[in-house]
């Protein structure tokens, strides 16, 4: 029991330190490109913590598949009993794609910045005129 | 340092302490770790292919799709609508003129032998069909196993990357696969997204749903097809992975292939449209 709520603090410690990371790559970091790449992290660390939330602390587990293709009530009682909560990863997916299409929109217009202006430093980028 | 890093320094330590007192004393994330369902996720998974309450059901043994497509249909394809709009906004970014293709075209004479070794690009030939049998696999079946339209678009898209990075980019435009080509392709499957979401509406004359997949109490849609004899097709679901599966997979093809354009070939254009402009 006392190793189990230590690896469950421990758990999210990491992900808080991963967000702090994240976070002062965001805010600090001068280069457009490594603003990204933190932002993506962000974005992945959000999706760990939901399903970290969704996850079913019990033995034996199971994914929210059924392996029958009729089952009877009996089965699924018995697969209810096991399975983790499927809403999270739903709900992730969500999120992977839309933060997927975000990346890819300032991706491009990242590297169009870059042909026009020959920089990715956003402290130059701010400065230019015309 | 200045006044401003020290702003943020001090809002950055306030947002941890903050986001560490509510997981830890405000119960937000659910410490200490969750043994039971919520009862949201309790229904879902009772319901989900249950055929004797017919009424949830949503004839596919696989939790996260059925709701993804049909308890929550309304969400992917909303979703799907946001990677469509990115694309068309890359596409808008990256737009070439007639005049723009021809001075892409010239490039193709200079890059007809260059490449990787002959190796790579014999094991790109076998890989290639291999990529694309197996995330059809991932997308057909994404009623009855993990996976489904967006992971196996995700997995088609792998083909065309790996002929660029092995051939060339002309090569995968050779073999037809155009940017105006990956594009309809991309519109084809969101059209057919929203055309399989309207068959409950017209058939059910105004008694059923948008994007409803199983006949529910009180209306006269039948319902899409779920069991044939004795193999599990998923009623709607199986439709709408096909759909988005070429979706993704051609909406992945038109980014890479634009990212694919040689450098310089961007900098001629960019440079000619200045002396335009002035």
């Amino acid at each position: 029991m006392l190793i189990e709520v230590f690896l469950w603090i421990y758990i999210y410690l990491v992900i808080l330190v991963i967000f702090a990371i994240s976070l002062y790559g965001i805010v600090f970091r001068p280069n457009i490109l490594k603003k990204i790449i933190a932002l993506t992290i962000f974005a992945d660390t959000a999706n760990t913590l939901m399903i970290l939330v969704g996850y079913r602390f019990i033995y034996p587990v199971s994914p929210p598949i059924i392996t029958s293709i009729k089952p009877t009530p009996e089965q699924i009682r018995e697969f209810v009993k096991v399975a983790v909560d499927p809403i999270p990863p739903a709900l992730v997916i969500t999120a992977i794609v839309i933060n997927m299409a975000v990346t890819l929109l300032i991706t491009f217009l990242a590297i169009q910045a870059y042909r026009l202006y020959g920089s990715l430093d956003a402290r130059k980028i701010a400065k230019l005129k015309g | 340092m200045t006044r401003k890093d020290l702003y943020v320094i001090v809002a950055l330590i306030l947002f941890l302490i903050t986001l560490a007192y509510a997981i830890a004393f405000a119960g937000i994330v659910g410490l200490p770790a969750q043994k039971d369902l919520r009862p949201l996720g309790r229904f879902y998974l009772t319901y989900m292919v249950n055929s004797y309450v017919k009424k949830f059901w949503a004839a596919s043994p696989e939790g996260v799709t059925a709701i993804l497509w049909d308890y929550r249909g309304l969400d992917t394809l909303y979703e799907t609508s946001v990677f469509f709009l990115a694309i068309i906004g890359s596409v808008a970014i990256f737009r070439l003129t007639r005049e723009d293709e021809k001075e892409l075209h010239k490039r193709e004479e200079e890059v007809k032998d260059t490449g990787l070794s002959i190796i790579v690009k014999l094991v790109t030939r076998v890989i290639f069909a291999l990529i694309i049998a197996v995330s059809a696999s991932i997308a057909l079946h994404g009623h009855l196993t993990p996976g489904g339209g967006f992971q196996g678009g995700s997995a088609l898209a792998v083909a065309p990357i790996l002929l660029i990075f092995a051939m060339s980019r002309y090569f995968v435009e050779k073999l037809g696969l155009k940017e105006s080509t990956a594009l309809s392709l991309r519109t084809i499957g969101l059209v057919t997204i929203g055309i399989v979401g309207l068959v409950p509406l017209i058939m059910g004359l105004g008694t059923a749903y948008f994007m409803q997949n199983q006949p529910k109490p009180g209306s006269v849609f039948t319902g899409f097809p779920n069991y044939v004899g004795d193999v599990l097709l998923g009623g709607s679901l199986l439709y709408y992975n096909i759909a988005e599966f070429l979706a993704v997979g051609a909406g992945f093809t038109v980014v890479f292939l634009l990212l694919s354009i040689p450098e310089d070939v961007f900098k001629k254009i960019i440079r000619r449209e200045g002396e335009v402009a002035h």
